[in-house]
């Protein structure tokens, strides 16, 4: 049963509580009993079968894809993958929806540290309003009543059903590695302005202001209800950081108002005329010698030799509302990141780590390893 | 109560099919929910029981003679209700 995580965060009543643990429990089966059957699977009934037929093996992953979808074995795997997301996302919007008034109610009471700028005249990019990410009913965005916040929760809570509860009491393992990795490569940097590029709740946003007491932090993102939920969820863990609503692909900050620009998760929601846009920013916005840091979930401009684990890897495009994940991986970041004028020397692909341990009954180590993408905008 | 906002259930997105003609994918959606509503339920019945056995207040054969009011066969029935509400969505989902 799950515990309050923070004075902000919907209590689930009994039923709800054991009801989004059943959808932990199933996606954990998922993964570690039905998903890893499906290499062996693959490569003792479908790959032979095709080898018959063919005299060769499957050469792309539009040939695997072809003969997967027409597979009732995997289709069933991939069925039940979609509906355990579906099966979270209701389980917890219950909850949220039970608690609602009672948390806008209590907003005025988590309004102290840190600010938050509203900008309703902002126009929603179409790459979030075309389709709900994640299958996350009403997206990041939409507003269901005044002051709403109910994206905010509902992402708070699904994110430890997700992950098996691997991301930690505050949701915020993706931001520890980045902060592993400034404190393993970046050894001397000592960042005093922050910018948090898409930070949706802050649980990315606030790991940066308590490892620089010192510094200022600012989480930005279009998304209204869950910069709401951001600022009231940072006051009730009691860390101060500033949300502003705006699109990062233009913001209004001055230029070179700060020494560390970061991202979890982000670019792979966009667009491919979006992507740019954001690493001009990034550069316009950052100090001489400041860095920019993304974190992300697909290896950018790597063509997979195995075609099986490179049409997998499509799983959440065709299946998950991922729509742009597949496109930015053939995507020559490393040009867009030069010709938007950091160091060439600097641009590094590589990957950020940070260990963690499931919790609530789940056994065992979780080990982190995402890509990243960073660059240093050269000293003048 | 009424005034209650209702938050949306269904993602916006495209829909794909999975197995046959799409009625088996209804199909399986609703077993695995019914599925979890049993898990829900197994788990309040159990809580249940800790909590009698813990403060030594009912016996088994209470829980066996216990005969349901008027009232609690209302609240039974809204509550049977809400089951198939969650149970049928998706074919609902299909028809909106």
């Amino acid at each position: 049963m799950s515990k309050q995580k923070h004075s902000m965060q919907p209590k689930p009543s009994h039923d709800e509580s054991v009801r989004q643990d059943f959808v932990t429990d199933l996606r954990a089966y998922l993964t570690d009993e039905i998903y890893s059957l499906i290499t062996p699977y693959y490569e003792k009934k479908i790959e032979p079968d095709f080898i018959q037929a063919n005299e060769r093996k499957p050469e792309d992953k539009s040939e695997v894809k072809s003969l997967m979808l027409n597979d009732r074995g995997y289709q069933s795997w991939s069925l039940l993958q979609r509906l355990s997301q579906q099966m979270m996302f209701t389980s917890v919007i219950d909850t949220v929806e039970r608690n609602l008034d009672t948390m806008i109610d209590d907003l005025d009471n988590h309004q102290s540290i840190g600010s938050l700028d509203i900008d309703e005249s902002l126009d929603i990019p179409r790459y979030l309003t075309a389709y709900d990410i994640h299958q996350q009913p009403g997206g990041y965005h939409n507003e269901n009543i005044e002051k709403d916040i109910s994206a905010g929760a509902v992402y708070d809570i699904s994110l430890p059903i997700y992950s098996r509860n691997a991301m930690g009491e505050e949701n915020d393992l993706l931001a520890q590695a980045i902060i592993r990795y400034i404190d393993d490569h970046l050894k001397t940097f000592q960042p005093q302005e922050i910018m948090d590029m898409g930070c949706g709740i802050g649980n990315s946003t606030l790991p940066f202001s308590k490892k620089y007491p010192d510094s200022k932090v600012i989480g930005v993102d279009v998304a209204l209800p869950c910069l709401r939920y951001a600022h009231a969820r940072a006051n009730a863990l009691g860390v101060e950081a500033h949300f502003s609503q705006q699109n990062v692909e233009k913001t209004s900050y001055d230029p070179e108002s700060f020494d560390l620009v970061t991202s979890t998760l982000l670019l792979h929601e966009t667009s491919h005329d979006a992507v740019p846009k954001i690493i001009q920013e990034c550069f316009r916005l950052l100090k001489p010698g400041g860095w920019m840091i993304h974190l992300d979930v697909y290896p950018f401009h790597k063509k997979e030799d195995d075609p099986l684990y490179d049409f997998l890897k499509d799983w959440e495009v065709i299946n998950n509302n991922e729509n742009f994940s597949g496109a930015l991986r053939n995507m020559n970041m490393r040009k867009i990141i030069e010709d938007a004028g950091f160091s060439s020397e600097t641009v590094e692909f590589t990957s950020a780590e940070a260990a963690a341990k499931y919790s609530k009954g789940y056994t065992g180590d979780f080990y982190l390893k995402l890509p990243v993408y960073l660059a240093q905008k050269p000293n003048n | 109560m009424n005034e209650k906002t209702k938050l949306p259930r269904v993602a916006k997105g495209k829909k794909p099919k999975y197995l046959d003609d799409g009625s088996i994918d209804n199909l399986m959606a609703m077993i695995m929910t019914l599925t979890q509503e049993i898990s829900v339920l197994r788990d309040r019945i159990d809580t249940l029981e800790r909590m009698l056995e813990e403060k030594e207040i009912i016996s088994t054969k209470e829980f066996d003679d216990f005969v349901p009011s008027d009232d609690l066969e209302m609240m039974r029935k809204d509550r049977r209700h809400e089951l198939l509400e969650r149970v049928l969505l998706p074919i609902k989902k299909e028809l909106e």
